[in-house]
């Protein structure tokens, strides 16, 4: 065989390889980008995503990167995990908020939900809060009641950041107070 | 020149018999691709959302699409979508939902009506969402709304039925931990102390919470020395992990360290 056909044959496999490798590029980049889209209302951020520009207390707070988790993230298996609670545990949570709350004669009820992110260090900000009936419905709660859960909610410090393989994470987190008749009755999660 | 001509012609039409997918068949692959990635991941919205967009009767991708909201405290939207799993397959999903309102949003009653709702869809077969009969959910439920009563009938009948169709030792530990505490608030110790026995007998002995309500009951019968015993059993296994307590939420009369040693303080002093 002469090397003017050798050279031809080379060539002709590279061609063949480069194609099926940048067809799979392609489709890798097409499939999840271009393939299952939504005509309308196409999701461009995560579920959880706080916009720094529409949340509450941002300023001045920072992430440690961009890769947010979830509070309950964890890997199986792995003893160097840990997911967010509040300094004080639940417990401790509960016992704040239930002796600093003030039930001023207020008639709401639903669910104040106040999603936030606490970052690797355990600093919490970036606020957002959503106000639900008790059938789940978007309502609006009266400001005096909203405001001081904020206020009481900003004052829960210390947070133990999620972690995992044993490097403290950010993470998205909410609190969920449950509110008959403006008597807080369940703290959640 | 012939032969590419069959072979081009055999192509197009395995293109067309292949590509002539329907909307239903196009949404499961969407979902199953959707699947693959992280739940509230803007790739794993899309895909469901455009496989509800061809087939808006699946009622799992709505499901799929209302969790994401649901862990993370956005209740309107979990509702509006999951409301749609219900419309398309109540009997499936509407027990699924009165676990979701019992644990997420602690609406007992909610979560009743909808256990309830399923005796009446399946009147055959009695549900089991999340690995648990609805009898065992109503049974927490109750307990959630303090009636002890209906909460004792409902881990009862639960553990009777498990125990005639697999035995004893089959029965979910907690069955016997949440009719013992149903049974401790209510004020009968003796059946309380039932369950807490049986739930470390099948339990290798091992559980802080069965061994805190029983410390606790031996405290009131003015057993201290028996108490003090067991709450430092209890502490013990509290520490090596063997405590009841659940993903994303705390559970129903969770139990903590500092509870414990509280106790511990009391049967001291």
């Amino acid at each position: 065989m002469n090397k003017k056909k050798v050279f031809k044959m080379l060539a002709w496999i590279s061609s063949v390889i480069l194609i099926i490798i940048l067809s799979l590029l392609g489709y890798f980049y097409f499939v999840p980008n271009y393939k299952y889209l939504p005509s309308k209302n196409k999701f461009t951020k995560r579920v959880a995503y706080i916009d720094p520009e529409k949340s509450l207390l941002s300023e001045g707070f920072q992430s440690c990167n961009d890769n947010i988790v979830d509070y309950y993230n964890s890997r199986k298996g792995d003893t160097n995990g840990e997911v967010a609670s509040y300094s004080e545990g639940k417990n401790g949570l509960r016992k704040y908020i239930l002796s600093q709350y003030r039930n001023k004669n207020y008639t709401d009820s639903g669910y104040l939900n106040i999603r936030f992110i606490i970052n690797c260090k355990g600093k919490i900000g970036r606020f957002i809060i959503h106000e639900n009936s008790l059938n789940l419905e978007p309502t609006v709660f009266s400001k005096d009641l909203k405001d001081q859960l904020f206020q009481l909610t900003t004052q829960l410090k210390q947070w133990n950041p999620v972690i995992i393989e044993g490097v403290e994470m950010d993470s998205y987190m909410y609190i969920s107070y449950r509110i008959e008749n403006g008597e807080i009755t369940e703290i959640l999660p | 020149m012939e032969k590419s001509q069959k072979f081009y012609l055999s192509l197009f039409l395995a293109f067309i018999f292949f590509g002539c997918q329907t909307n239903q068949e196009k949404a499961i692959e969407a979902s199953e691709f959707g699947f693959h990635f992280y739940q509230g991941d803007p790739t794993h919205m899309n895909a469901f959302a455009y496989a509800l967009e061809l087939d808006s009767t699946n009622a799992e991708n709505w499901r799929e699409l209302s969790v994401t909201y649901l862990k993370r405290g956005i209740p309107h939207n979990w509702k509006k979508y999951y409301d749609k799993a219900i419309e398309h397959d109540p009997i499936t999903w509407q027990p699924w939902r009165g676990y979701l309102y019992l644990w997420f949003y602690r609406d007992y009653k909610k979560a009743i009506a909808d256990f309830n709702a399923s005796d009446t869809l399946t009147p055959n077969f009695i549900d089991a969402p999340q690995g648990h009969s609805v009898d065992y959910w109503r049974g927490i439920a109750y307990l959630g709304l303090k009636n002890y009563e209906k909460s004792n009938w409902y881990f009862e009948k639960h553990i009777k039925k498990e125990t005639k169709d697999f035995g004893e030792d089959y029965v979910d530990l907690t069955a016997f931990l949440y009719n013992g505490i149903s049974y401790f608030e209510s004020g009968d110790y003796e059946k309380a102390l039932l369950n807490f026995n049986k739930q470390l007998e099948y339990g290798k002995n091992l559980s802080a919470d069965a061994k805190f309500y029983k410390a606790q009951i031996f405290r009131i019968e003015n057993k201290t020395e028996e108490a003090k015993i067991i709450i430092n059993s209890a502490i013990e296994d509290f520490n090596a992990g063997y405590f009841n307590n659940r993903n994303y939420v705390e559970t129903l009369r969770q139990i903590y360290l500092e509870d414990l040693n509280d106790l511990k303080k009391q049967l001291i002093n």
